[in-house]
């Protein structure tokens, strides 16, 4: 009897904790889980309004989505993925672009990364300006370039990786300002800038990816800011490719090795995560890159499923 | 679109009882109504059917009206550039104008020659290629083993039909037969012939010479040409020169050069020839005409042939072109004992690229040269260079050597009488490699790195370690723990696990250099820990930092080697450098990647390196059995300082004449080990031959004399082998062999056993029966389509010396063939696919400019839907069956339930009056009383029928009537006290009350009507 009574406390107690271990135990995965999905488009291919393993995307203030993929085409679908034209960079046999963004005159600035420059075309594709074109370590040389971004004064900076992980800052008639990084782990240094985004006050925001951490810096390259470490669990990172600013102070983060979707406090305090790895709609497969439109959704480029996914987060 | 189709039809036959059924039904439902009995009859009926048809097995037919168009495009020999650049045009044009869109029609593009490949699989998109990307074997037409992929590669739902594009000229395959397959499957099929050019021809067909001619003999050679003019040209001769080369193992000679005038048709031309020197020659003839322009193909304008005329032995050394002269002691000493012997480097240019270039020696020794300075082929060669041809192979040690030379899991040591692996890791300290591969974005990425790991991998000893690190969706070891002993089975499950790697795009280095960090610290024993690095320099560099990977790697004494190979423009990548230099590891720079398995297999012997053993000041080899390789020698040899492990075979034919006394405890410690291996003979010497541990051997007396006997032994007998003729010819594809024999008095010598062995040009052994047909002849046959040497051995018998001749088929057979195959093609698209139309020949003039061509041909729509459309079927039986259950309640629902629709006129009136705004009809109130009495007659049937089943007490318990009546007086006075003080209380709740009340009484009456006869006992007692 006094037996029997134990094996029910004993069974009453796993069972009242239970709950609490399954919640622990889902905490990564459940309670920071957000966001919901709102549409998946995009298919694979070479046609026109198809995608092969797009790598970059940004949208312009018409809500216009910028895709660059691994055939060097630049792509112009609405939010909702209707095609609306498209063109190629001018040669793309060495290696294609991996980055994307758009100016505040509204032109696409295209990281033609394994050329060492980058590539300004007007919204419909129109070629304007190259910079670079070197490879090299000087001022106004670069390594793979990843992206670039203008300041509210008119001013470039240009990521790039390969040897000299750096940022170089150009003036708005591209002259050379200043440079910060280098290869490295140090607060400061860069292991792969894979992406670029500039907020209200002008801090640019760096995915530094493969270290798999955000840096903050003013205009002058001093550093802010620093938070991340890798990891799957909520609140870390695991190859942080793309960055998206709302304009409220939260930060989303599309992660390559996680397959995710991450929003941050500006302090590096997650507010949830979105995404898993796999191919059906609302999986993620090596996202590279996101982008917020007007309305506050983020798009995804879930680059080896070859599509976008867009989320409400 | 959908339809009903049918399993097993033959159970609707029972639908013919349905009147049987009507008809009794309508007699046993007589009772129930006009209306309802029709609603039963008609339900009933329903339910019946429906049964029926789930016996029926019903399916549920979906019909596709897409349809998919799969073009075939010939891409061998005798299709030129400009008829392949032709095709593409056609084919892109077909498919943006003719594909259906809005019905999602598909396209895809298959190429081939002897194999197919897909080079665009069908999707609904207009595809158009700038040109044909997939490489195919073009030497061959292989229409029917394109036919059948395009069969396997169609979508299931959709109409299917092939173009295929083509001369038709098929020398592999029966395409005639697989277009009836196809039919039977009902796909279409169209065909687009491609005419062949207009010009003229020149071809070489064959030199004809005696296989097996004695020395000072002379005979004829015989140079056959043919001149064919164009179609629609007039023959005409063609000038030019005629060229007759001799080559032997070492020179080249023109014998004759002259010009000729090659009339149309075949002409045979003849020289006369000696030949003085024993050896095995090859001539070849060659035409060249003055103008290039009335010769389509260039390839088929030489022709080649062999002969054997026999001497004595002779010798190839192959050495190291890294270690030149390292065995030039030994090569002087076996001159000196009459060895004629040839010494060749392994550079590609230098090493046999045939069989035939083996057959003037009678064996070949391997002076410490390691695996990755031969290719696939070559090792093949060798192999059966003495397997199918007699010829002796010996290997000789050094570091470079045996499972120290990466050639573990070769064919090579298959042949050998030891294996190269060691079992016993006591004696051989282990080795760890760790691959990481990023090659993703080169074309053909992953086939090359299967390749190279599967070549690393097999290099690798039983008792060493290896791991291989890709990025999938993560950085992931490829088979867990990470770093795993090859030996125990594990090397098939890992190349099995290698056949399903497909690395993507590793973002960085770091973290796969952390990751073989972590399990290299898990094998501090691991004498060699070694890692390879593949990439195109894309990911980000890892940390140079002395905490980073790159540092404790080093720490460690983990080399780190890096492959740059499809590097983003320039060639090369300074962090794969980087990486290199600061490990002490190779960097490679790769443009050819057919140069990876070479520097893998170099790579993995940097990690097999343990299987060397030395020892200072040495040690003396022992006799271990006195085989005639060792006759003669002094039991006590010299000391030497080292040697190469290996492990004898498992065999009784294995010979071991020489031992080291260390290590101990082991039989890993061979010297000197013989067998016979198929028809020649192999030997292993696992020290060298005095560079560098057998030094002390060369001041040896019996040095020379160890060295001849092993040579010697292992030679093919050589010497006259009787009055044996061999002659073959080639016909149609096959090779067909005569042999003569005569006795020493000239008379045929009968009922031979003839052996032989064929090896054709893939190294691959051909079946060849030689029988008798006439006295003293004896003759066989066997196929030759592929084009190079075919070697034969043949075996008069025992005692007698193996006759050795070759066949050479100089070039494709789609340099033969320049008619379109038009009967062919025809006949392929006359068959009438199932369901559908026959195909058509789409066929424009000849005489037609190409852009008014294509445009002829474009007017046959190869997506005209006639063919068999698509379904697909979902059987529907248990959902039938799940209706007929539910149907079959509504029948008895019907049956057994009146339903009155009385109220149906009262209020449809009632919503008349709402909506037309009368005033209520007086009609309605008498109606209301007539539902009111009608509620009152059935409330009074209730009650009655509630009277009859109420307990009603016993008349004989009167006491019990008075205790009632108090209670229920109790009851109605607590009843109307709490009336009193609560109003509010419901009729339920009273209904409730009183309910209880009367429960309790029962339950009163009922106790002590227990109680009775418990005291009527007690009284009684």
């Amino acid at each position: 009897m006094h037996r029997e009574l134990i094996h029910r406390r004993s069974f009453l107690a796993l069972l009242s904790a239970a709950p609490s271990l399954l919640c622990l135990a889902g905490c990564d995965e459940k309670s920071f889980s957000t966001g919901r999905l709102v549409s998946v488009w995009g298919r694979r291919g070479i046609s026109d309004g198809r995608l092969q393993k797009p790598r970059a995307m940004a949208i312009d203030a018409h809500d216009l989505v910028y895709i660059v993929d691994m055939t060097a085409r630049i792509q112009v679908f609405t939010t909702d993925g209707q095609f609306v034209r498209g063109w190629q960079t001018p040669v793309h046999d060495n290696g294609r672009p991996t980055g994307i963004s758009i100016d505040r005159r509204g032109n696409v600035m295209v990281a033609d990364t394994h050329y060492f420059r980058l590539l300004i075309y007007s919204p419909d594709g129109k070629l304007l300006e190259t910079l670079g074109g070197t490879q090299g370590h000087g001022p106004g040389e670069f390594g793979f370039l990843t992206d670039a971004i203008e300041d509210s004064q008119g001013n470039l900076y240009i990521s790039e990786y390969g040897e000299f992980d750096r940022i170089q800052k150009f003036s708005p008639d591209r002259k050379f300002l200043l440079e910060w990084g280098g290869h490295g782990s140090e607060p400061g240094r860069f292991a792969r800038p894979q992406s670029m985004a500039i907020d209200n006050r002008d801090q640019l925001w760096v995915a530094d990816a493969c270290n798999h951490r955000l840096q903050t810096f003013n205009t002058e390259g001093r550093l802010l800011k620093l938070w991340g470490a890798q990891g799957s669990r909520p609140g870390q990172l695991s190859y942080p490719y793309g960055i998206a600013l709302d304009g409220q102070g939260q930060v989303y983060v599309s992660e390559y090795g996680n397959h995710r979707v991450q929003k941050f406090t500006p302090e590096g305090r997650t507010l949830g995560c979105w995404g898993t790895d796999g191919r059906a709609p609302g999986e993620l497969y090596n996202p590279w890159a996101l982008a917020r439109d007007s309305r506050g959704l983020i798009y995804v480029l879930d680059t080896n499923n070859h599509r976008v996914q867009c989320i409400q987060m | 679109m959908f339809e009903i189709a049918f399993d097993s039809p033959w159970y609707l036959a029972l639908l013919t009882i349905l009147p049987l059924v009507w008809w009794f039904s309508f007699s046993s439902l007589a009772g129930l109504g006009q209306v309802r009995r029709a609603v039963a009859i008609g339900v009933r009926s329903l339910v019946f059917v429906l049964l029926v048809l789930a016996l029926a097995e019903t399916q549920w037919v979906r019909v596709s009206q897409r349809l998919t168009v799969l073009y075939l495009l010939d891409q061998s020999l005798s299709v030129s550039q400009q008829q392949s650049d032709a095709m593409v045009k056609y084919v892109n044009r077909a498919i943006s104008r003719q594909r259906d869109r809005a019905r999602q029609d598909r396209a895809g593009v298959i190429v081939f020659g002897r194999e197919a490949a897909i080079e665009i699989p069908p999707l609904d998109e207009d595809q158009q290629m700038p040109r044909v990307e997939t490489t195919v074997d073009r030497e061959h037409t292989n229409l029917a083993g394109a036919m059948k992929l395009a069969q396997a590669s169609f979508p299931h739902d959709t109409a299917k039909r092939i173009v295929i594009i083509t001369d038709g000229n098929q020398n592999v395959g029966d395409a005639i037969e697989q277009a009836r397959a196809l039919a039977e499957a009902g796909i279409g099929i169209d065909v687009v012939p491609i005419r062949s050019s207009a010009e003229s021809e020149v071809a070489v067909e064959k030199v004809i010479i005696p296989s097996d001619v004695r020395r000072g003999q002379p005979f004829d050679l015989h140079a056959v040409l043919s001149n064919s003019a164009g179609e629609g040209q007039q023959p005409a001769p063609v000038e030019g020169r005629l060229q007759i080369i001799r080559k032997t193992s070492n020179r080249e000679q023109t014998i004759s050069d002259q010009e000729i005038k090659l009339e149309p048709g075949k002409r045979v031309f003849k020289i006369r020839e000696e030949i003085e020197q024993p050896d095995f020659y090859t001539y070849e003839a060659r035409f060249v005409p003055r103008d290039a322009g009335h010769d389509t193909f260039q390839q088929n304008n030489q022709a080649t042939s062999f002969t054997h005329v026999r001497g004595s032995g002779q010798v190839l050394l192959l050495e190291d072109f890294e270690h030149r002269g390292d065995f030039d002691l030994m090569v002087e000493r076996l001159r000196a004992m009459n060895l004629e012997v040839t010494v060749r480097g392994t550079r590609p240019e230098e090493l046999f690229t045939d069989l035939a270039q083996l057959q003037p020696f009678d064996t070949v020794l391997l002076a410490n040269v390691p695996r990755e300075q031969f290719s696939d082929e070559q090792v093949e060669m060798l192999v059966r260079n003495t397997q199918s041809m007699g010829s002796g192979l010996v290997m000789l040690g050094g570091e470079n050597s045996y499972g120290a030379g990466g050639w573990t899991n070769t064919p090579l040591e298959e042949a050998m009488p030891v294996d190269f692996q060691i079992k016993n890791a006591k004696v051989a300290p282990v080795g760890a490699l760790t691959m990481i591969m990023h090659a993703s974005e080169l074309p053909e990425g992953n086939h090359w790195q299967k390749v190279i790991a599967r070549e690393a991998l097999k290099a690798l000893g039983e008792q060493d370690y290896c791991g291989l690190i890709h990025w999938q969706m993560r950085e992931d070891w490829l088979w867990y723990p990470g770093l795993l002993k090859v030996g125990g089975g594990n090397r098939d499950r890992m190349l099995a696990r290698l056949e399903r790697m497909t690395p993507g795009d590793m973002p960085d280095f770091e973290s796969s250099m952390v990751m073989a960090r972590n399990e290299f610290a898990k094998l501090p024993d691991a004498a060699v820990k070694h890692m390879i690095l593949i990439s195109d320099g894309d990911p980000s560099p890892p940390n140079y930092g002395p905490n980073g990977a790159i540092g404790t790697l080093k720490k460690m004494g983990v080399k780190i080697t890096t492959v740059a190979i499809g590097t983003h423009g320039p060639p090369g990548s300074t962090p794969l450098q980087n990486i290199a230099d600061r490990t002490g590891g190779k960097y490679y720079v790769v443009k050819d990647a057919k140069t990876l398995p070479r520097i893998y297999q170099k790579e993995a012997r940097r990690v097999a390196r343990p299987l060397v053993f030395e020892r200072q000041p040495g040690f003396q080899p022992q006799i271990k059995f006195p085989h005639e390789m060792i006759q003669g020698i002094d039991e006590q040899l010299p000391p030497i300082t080292g040697f190469v492990l290996t492990n004898p075979k498992k065999n009784p034919l294995v010979e071991i004449s020489l031992v080291s006394p260390l290590p101990t405890g082991t039989d890993d410690n061979t010297i000197l080990a013989s067998w016979t291996y198929g028809l020649g003979r192999t030997a292993v010497f696992t020290t060298d031959a005095g560079k560098r541990w057998a030094t002390s051997w060369t001041g040896w007396q019996g040095y020379d004399k160890l060295f001849s006997q092993v040579v010697r032994w292992s030679m093919r007998p050589t010497g006259e082998s009787g009055k044996f003729t061999v002659s073959t010819d080639v016909q149609d594809g096959k090779v067909k062999v005569v042999v003569t024999v005569l006795d020493k008095n000239d008379e045929f010598l009968n009922f031979l056993n003839l052996g032989s062995t064929v090896v054709g040009p893939d190294m691959k052994p051909i079946d060849l029966e030689i029988k008798q047909t006439a006295p003293g002849r004896y003759i066989g046959e066997f196929d030759a389509k592929k084009t190079g040497s075919y070697l034969l051995l043949i075996s008069p018998g025992p005692g007698r010396t193996p006759i050795r001749t070759g066949v050479s088929i100089p070039y494709s057979d789609e340099f033969r063939e320049r008619q379109t195959n038009e009967a062919l093609l025809a006949s392929i698209a006359a068959t009438i696919p199932r369901q559908g139309k026959a195909g058509q020949v789409i066929d424009a003039p000849k005489n037609l400019a190409p852009a008014e061509r294509l445009t002829k041909l474009l007017e046959t729509n190869t997506f005209r839907h006639d063919l068999q459309r698509a379904t697909s079927s979902q059987a529907v039986w248990h959902l039938l069956a799940l209706s007929a259950s539910c149907l079959f309640f509504f029948d008895v629902f019907v049956r057994r339930v009146t339903v009155s629709f009385d109220w149906l006129p009262l209020l449809a009136a009632r919503i008349g009056d709402r909506v037309l705004g009368r005033e209520g009809r007086p009609d309605v109130v008498a109606t209301m009383e007539r539902l009111r009495s009608s509620k009152a007659a059935v409330s009074d049937q209730l009650e009655q029928k509630r009277a009859a089943l109420r307990f009603e007490p016993a008349p004989d318990a009167p006491g019990d009537v008075t205790s009632l009546k108090e209670e229920l007086a109790d009851s109605v006075a607590a009843a109307a006290r709490t009336a009193k003080k609560t109003t509010s209380l419901t009729s339920e709740q009273e209904q409730e009350v009183y309910t209880a009340r009367l429960l309790k009484a029962k339950k009163k009456v009922q106790a002590e009507m227990k109680k009775e006869p418990s005291q009527q006992e007690n009284e009684n007692n």
